[in-house]
């Protein structure tokens, strides 16, 4: 047996066990040693005024603004994406970013707790653009779109009916992500960005993975995360739908060449449609109220399956984790616990954190018992509003009016000006 | 002709009340977060009197390597000839050979000061933030080893992964003009 492991048993054994902290005084140099002081590093968080980043948002929406409604050229677009990119990716590292901030608001407004207002205005300004002037954020400023928009070499159209069904998941993706945010079980939406590894230039190996596999899926079809992930996305289209100036992808009129339906990457180029029939007005009035009727179906089928999928979520929140742990362990008696000490070792270290915080179980299940609750009620409303939405998309199937030109959807167009340079009304006439 | 131009102003003057309708909640959901006393953003630390050196700071980090460094509390070290943040409980001699040492990476120091006094100081390029010296200094010694963020690197996440990962909640945020919970300044 080594000198050190007799030293350890004899020294576990003592009484110094009992107290933590100097069991070995600090000696006195006779060769006046100076005990040294290890350097701490600032923060550099203190050297950026956060007013300066507000301001440069503001600055590149107004520029992504311009660049959409009044110069409208892809080409300048394009640099000033790659500016973007340059400044809000790779100097500002891509965090903290609007699309993780939805959950610090969210977190702030129902579970109490505060937030610096240069991280509110991050949520709301791209938000009040998008109802000023379409999807601008998207345009140029994200950089976690325009890493996508840079690689997207030959899209491919996404058939209609997969493309309503992949949908749905930024909804519940926001839906959900809110519930555990507030419910104090982490920043989900942060844990899938799969982009910010590269703006830091170092990430684990899963993290790298997912990002390189979102580059690859990027080239063949446009934009995954923001079509099918984005949480924020799905707010940016609630704002772009009501957008004051659209995206005009023509500078005069519209004739119909069908130019700009191909080079659309997202397809948000929305084609002519007739103007109905009496027999097929009736039908499509018909279809309307029928989702009406289902409409409150599809709300409480949301709610009652939110419910249900609550408890599961529940589990990401690691005091009820905590808990399940504790209780798959079997209840404790006095000789359990005393047998406990040799075992410090090879328990999870959610069960040696647990036993050195001398919190009982009883504790620890009440809590998980309430938070689960808690979960419960919030994703039966995250569930509610999912149903909400999906009736809404449905309502919006059944067009009456229609539509003599081509013309930029204004929900999923990211205006990004791809159809700007196709449009052959657009170019200068050649003297 | 009048009839068709009334109808549009109706409809602009809905679809502004829609749009003013809706800029005022994204203003008021930001200004009810935004309401509430906030003390800057903050940036992340460890409570080294709750941290149980797990290991998960070396793993988690979204850097690799890990943000998160050994430090020395050089005020609570006992300057021990036998550091048990510094030699392997099965140590054969009490010599600077690696396979003597706790640390994989070979990152701490060992100084001659004085018989039967050694300083021990921590490199912290090599560190990787595994925290096996830290738990033996912290079960056996005085404790004065502990894991600290390095603000140096953290690039302070929106949320820290370590922090969402770590079994002892030992993770909080603390201002930051003052980053770092010293354990030797801690009571
Ligand atoms: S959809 Fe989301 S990720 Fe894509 S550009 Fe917009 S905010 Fe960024
Ligand atoms: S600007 Fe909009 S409609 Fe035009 S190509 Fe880009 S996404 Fe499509
Ligand atoms: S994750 Fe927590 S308990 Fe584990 S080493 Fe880091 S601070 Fe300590
Ligand atoms: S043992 Fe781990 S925590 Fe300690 S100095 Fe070495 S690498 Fe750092
Ligand atoms: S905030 Fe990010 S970089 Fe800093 S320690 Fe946590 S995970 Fe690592």
């Amino acid at each position: 047996m080594s000198v050190v492991r007799v030293f350890c048993l004899l020294l576990a054994l003592g009484p110094a066990w009992a107290s933590a902290e100097s069991r070995f005084p600090q000696p006195q140099f006779d060769s006046g040693h100076v005990v040294p002081q290890a350097a701490h590093p600032p923060s550099s968080l203190e050297h950026v005024p956060p007013l300066a980043d507000t301001l440069a948002l503001v600055l590149a929406l107004a520029v992504a603004a311009l660049l959409v409604h009044r110069v409208r050229s892809r080409r300048w677009l394009l640099v000033f994406t790659a500016g973007c990119l340059l400044w809000f990716g790779f100097l500002k590292r891509g965090c903290v970013c609007p699309v993780g901030v939805v959950q610090n608001v969210a977190e702030a407004v129902w579970a109490g707790g505060g937030l610096a207002w240069p991280v509110a205005a991050l949520f709301a300004l791209p938000l009040l653009a998008a109802l000023l002037g379409g999807r601008l954020f998207c345009a140029a400023v994200c950089p976690l779109g325009a890493v996508q928009e840079l690689v997207i070499i030959r899209p491919l159209r996404v058939p209609r009916a997969l493309d309503a069904v992949l949908r749905l998941v930024p909804l519940a993706v926001l839906a959900f992500g809110t519930v555990l945010a507030v419910n104090g079980a982490g920043y989900w939406i942060c844990r899938t960005d799969p982009f910010v590894g590269l703006f830091r230039c170092s990430a684990p190996l899963p993290m790298l993975l997912a990002g390189m596999a979102v580059v690859l899926l990027g080239m063949v079809v446009a934009r995954p995360y923001c079509r099918y992930f984005c949480p924020y996305g799905v707010l940016l289209e609630v704002c772009a739908r009501l957008a004051w100036r659209r995206v005009e992808i023509t500078g005069s009129t519209c004739v119909n060449c069908r130019l700009c339906v191909g080079v659309c990457p997202v397809g948000a180029v929305a084609a002519p449609r007739e103007a109905l029939n009496e027999a097929a007005r009736s039908r499509q009035f018909g279809h309307f109220l029928r989702i009406l009727a289902v409409m409150p179906l599809l709300v409480a089928g949301g709610a009652g399956a939110g419910w249900l999928a609550g408890a599961a979520l529940a589990r990401a929140h690691p005091q009820v984790a905590l808990a399940a742990r504790l209780a798959a362990q079997g209840p404790a008696t006095a000789a359990e616990a005393e047998a406990e000490g040799p075992a410090e070792a090879e328990a999870a270290p959610e069960i040696q954190a647990f036993r050195r915080s001398g919190r009982d179980r009883a504790e620890v299940a009440s809590l998980s018992a309430a938070l689960v609750l808690s979960f419960r009620r919030g994703s039966a409303w995250a569930g509610a509003c999912i149903g909400l939405v999906v009736a809404l998309r449905l309502l919006g199937l059944t067009r009456l009016s229609a539509l003599s030109v081509h013309e930029a959807d204004r929900v999923r167009c990211v205006a990004c000006g791809r159809c700007f340079p196709a449009c052959p009304k657009n170019r200068r006439p050649t003297a | 002709m009048e009839q068709g131009d009334r109808r549009m102003t109706r409809r602009a003057a809905a679809a502004w009340l829609l749009r003013a309708g809706t800029g005022a909640l994204v203003a008021a959901l930001a200004g009810r977060a935004a309401s509430r006393p906030a003390p800057g953003r903050g940036v992340w630390q460890i409570d080294p009197r709750k941290c149980i050196q797990c290991g998960r700071c070396e793993t988690e980090c979204v850097l690799q390597p890990s943000a998160v460094k050994c430090v020395h509390g050089y005020a609570m070290c006992g300057y021990c000839k036998l550091c048990f943040g510094y030699f392997l409980p099965d140590a054969a001699r009490l010599d600077e050979a690696a396979e003597n040492q706790t640390c994989p990476t070979g990152a701490i120091r060992r100084k001659f000061i004085e018989d039967p006094y050694f300083e021990y100081s921590i490199e912290e390029g090599l560190c990787t933030g595994c925290g096996l010296c830290v738990k033996g200094c912290t079960n056996f010694g005085n404790g004065s080893l502990y894991l600290q963020v390095r603000h140096d690197r953290c690039v302070n996440c929106n949320a820290c992964r370590i922090a969402e990962a770590c079994p002892a909640q030992a993770f909080t945020r603390v201002s930051a003009a003052s980053p770092y919970l010293l354990k030797e300044t801690l009571s």
